[in-house]
């Protein structure tokens, strides 16, 4: 593991909201190809953590460096990082008022990545390969969520990033379509895709992260490969947060 | 979704329908209940009738505001007797009045006060005379140059008899009544001569087909000749030409203008030009009620004299205007709006937010009629254009109230959609632009709508600056007939054709935009 290119490094990160502080100093590496899953109990700080690593929540402490670049300096141009991270989020987050085909083509073609018509195959190759091709003219209202969350990946992969961030990408959804969505994550983590991902699906945790996170009082408790954390949790608050959800 | 039962379709235009024949009925019954309305009236209207002028006290007197006969009669009121004046904005407004039996009698000048009760059998001038004064022109009290050359021309055109010559044309005897038109020479002018004058004191300055007309305008146009000047009339309310004379906005002021006390603390005046009297109007004992059908009311009204022209140019002007001021509104108030939330949500623009802050404020906090003047006589003197002027400010108006609906639309997009934005690495303006603007462009629309139907009402006090709008030219025809009813009922009927096209507008586009939601 160690001789893989590191991608993500976070150092002794903080970050406060007011007078409550929500993450305490966590520190971690994530390289490319990692599967990292973050598990932990609400409100332990996991999806702050996660948003941190784009800034979409300034850190108030340490520092994030993201190939190679200091994230958290000011003078660094925070777009130009963003392009390579794709984020999926909870609610989606679709435009409601672009076509699913413009939802994908809207940032390649504003961040002169790529132009209209590249952009254009570039939208029907994922459409295609996510098996939503006929969708390609509706609008968000008209789909269902497990549709929707499948094309907010889509819409975060046409930009091409180096990881993606995944905000509890199923909750939000009917029990009937967490499945085709996960299933779409796994092929992108087969496909040797670096991906962050913050989940309440323990069995899919285990499944497809080659490493696992419990987060709990915005601090790190434990960081192992998957078989050893979910079966054999040494710290006592994982132990004690797995035998409520599994 | 459930189907919900719809009217059919063009309903709007149905109820157009109606509201329009309940407009013609009004009329039509209007007109046959005034005779009996009007006799009983005039009956009383008699019984209260002033009969001279030792007759005025503890009477309601009325005035038109500013002129001398509204600084006599202030001498009556408040005696122990509760004299009242009643002073209006002109003196069709007063003769209104007087007919309505909401005054006694109005104290006018002479030449107007013929003009009014020729036309009228019901109204009569007192044979005696309330004053006696001159007439001057009005001209600011730095402008000595220019007083000099008026004095040497008017002195001249006395001399030659001109001046004579084009009063006689207006209230000379039957003989030479209109006889005599002024022509203006064909000679090479060399700069403006701007003149304000308050063109509803016939004959010395009214409307006729369409042009500003009278002694005072034929006197001025012969010391032009004389000064190898272009004239220029602006027509506007009587108490606005002192002011405008001494902003600078015109250069001389002409309407049959006195010279008083009061009036020399802020302005100079010329020779006089002519004398006149201030009369007392009444109601005539003798009179009997005569009432014309509708159809030459109609007439009288719109056809004749090509009337209907100034609520085609009335309507072009609030037209023009209002369309300008929304574009204008829109735009900046988008950018207030940006600018606000910028700040509100991670404190961008301080400095630039608090002037915003203010803006609104202040824009807010006064009145638009008070803010039209003044940018007409304060910050834009130097603006020729009043149309202009007004789009200028009605559009820095509505842009503080579209600003502020903006900003709750911008508010109301799900800070999720900013955060998708932000996260594909697209900029705070390109997320602005792209994603957040549309969405709530769309959900402020109907806050939209209502902004612009209110400017668009709200255009109706452009006649402060003397620019004919709808109502202004509805004021105009009202001014030339004494009959209220017509043109106050054409008007609203046209703003509210206008509001109503505008609304079934929106409806379409709010329809469009919301066809993506289902």
């Amino acid at each position: 593991m160690s001789d893989k290119e590191v991608l993500i490094q976070v150092e002794n990160l903080e970050k406060s909201f007011g007078d409550h502080q929500v993450i305490k100093g966590i520190s971690t590496t994530i390289s490319r190809g990692d599967v990292v899953a973050v598990i932990g109990p609400s409100g332990c700080g996991k999806s702050t953590f996660l948003r941190s690593m784009n800034c979409l929540e300034e850190p108030t402490g340490g520092r994030i460096t993201f190939e190679g670049t200091d994230i958290t300096d000011e003078d660094v141009d925070i777009n130009l990082v963003r392009e390579k991270i794709g984020m999926v989020f909870q609610q989606f987050n679709l435009f409601p008022n672009m076509t699913v085909k413009e939802n994908i083509m809207l940032a390649p073609v504003k961040r002169k990545k790529m132009t209209k018509e590249e952009a254009a195959v570039k939208a029907d190759e994922l459409l295609q390969r996510i098996g939503l091709a006929d969708k390609a003219d509706t609008y968000p209202a008209m789909l269902s969520g497990g549709q929707k969350q499948r094309i907010a990946i889509a819409r975060a992969l046409a930009m091409n990033p180096d990881v993606m961030l995944f905000d509890e990408p199923t909750s939000a959804l009917d029990p009937e379509m967490v499945g085709e969505v996960l299933a779409l994550i796994k092929e992108l983590a087969a496909e040797g895709m670096t991906m962050v991902i913050v989940t309440h699906e323990m069995g899919f945790a285990k499944e497809v992260a080659n490493r696992v996170l419990f987060l709990s009082d915005g601090l790190i408790q434990e960081e192992n490969d998957p078989v050893e954390l979910f079966e054999h949790p040494k710290n006592a608050r994982l132990q004690d947060f797995l035998s409520k959800v599994l | 979704m459930k189907k919900k039962r719809r009217l059919p379709k063009g309903w709007n235009y149905i109820l157009l329908l109606i509201v329009c024949l309940a407009a013609v009925g009004g009329i039509v019954s209007h007109n046959y209940q005034e005779k009996q309305k009007q006799e009983k009236q005039l009956n009383e209207l008699k019984k209260n009738a002033v009969k001279g002028v030792k007759d005025l006290d503890g009477k309601k007197i009325g005035v038109q505001i500013g002129t001398t006969g509204d600084i006599y009669a202030s001498d009556y009121e408040g005696d122990d007797a509760g004299t009242v004046i009643e002073r209006y904005n002109k003196g069709t407004d007063a003769i209104q009045a007087l007919k309505n039996g909401k005054i006694n009698c109005v104290i006018i000048d002479e030449q107007p006060a013929k003009a009014y009760t020729e036309k009228d059998s019901t109204l009569q001038i007192l044979k005696e005379e309330f004053a006696l004064e001159d007439y001057a022109v009005c001209i600011d009290k730095s402008n000595t140059e220019l007083k000099e050359k008026i004095n040497e021309a008017l002195a001249k055109l006395k001399e030659d008899g001109t001046l004579q010559d084009i009063i006689d044309n207006y209230i000379g005897e039957d003989s030479v009544k209109g006889t005599k038109p002024y022509k203006a020479k064909d000679i090479k002018r060399n700069g403006v001569l701007k003149m304000a004058t308050n063109a509803s004191f016939k004959p010395y300055e009214y409307y006729e087909n369409n042009e500003i007309t009278g002694i005072d305008v034929d006197m001025m146009q012969a010391v032009c000749d004389e000064l190898g000047m272009e004239l220029k009339v602006e027509d506007m309310e009587f108490d606005s030409i002192i002011p405008a004379v001494v902003s600078g906005k015109d250069d001389v002021g002409a309407a049959g203008m006195t010279v008083t006390k009061d009036r020399l603390k802020n302005i100079d005046f010329t020779d006089s030009y002519t004398t006149a009297k201030q009369v007392i109007i009444t109601v005539n004992p003798e009179a009997s009620v005569t009432t014309s059908s509708f159809a030459e009311r109609f007439h009288d009204n719109f056809i004749k004299d090509h009337r209907y022209q100034y609520i085609v140019k009335g309507l072009q002007n609030t037209l023009l205007i209002t369309v300008f001021a929304v574009l204008f509104g829109i735009l900046f108030g988008f950018v207030i709006a940006v600018i606000r939330t910028g700040h509100d949500k991670n404190g961008d623009f301080p400095i630039l937010n608090a002037f915003c802050r203010i803006y609104l404020t202040v824009m807010r906090g006064t009145p638009a009629v008070v803010q039209l003047l003044i940018f007409y006589y304060i910050i834009l003197v130097s603006v020729d254009n009043k149309i202009l002027v007004a789009i200028t400010a009605f559009g820095l108006n509505s842009a503080a109230y579209v600003a502020e609906v903006v900003r709750s639309g911008i508010m109301s997009v799900d800070a999720g959609q900013f955060e998708a934005g932000r996260s594909l690495g697209l900029s705070y303006a390109q997320t602005m632009l792209s994603i957040i603007m549309p969405q709530a462009f769309k959900n402020t629309l109907p806050a939209l709508c209502n902004e612009f139907i209110s400017l668009l009402k709200e255009t109706s006090i452009s006649g402060y600056i003397a620019l004919v709008d709808l109502t202004k030219a509805g004021d105009i025809i009202r001014s030339n007939t004494y009959d209220a009813f017509m043109p106050l009922i054409a008007v609203a009927l046209i703003y509210l054709v206008i509001v109503m096209i505008l609304t079934a507008g929106v409806h379409v586009l709010e329809r469009r935009l919301r066809s993506n939601e289902r």
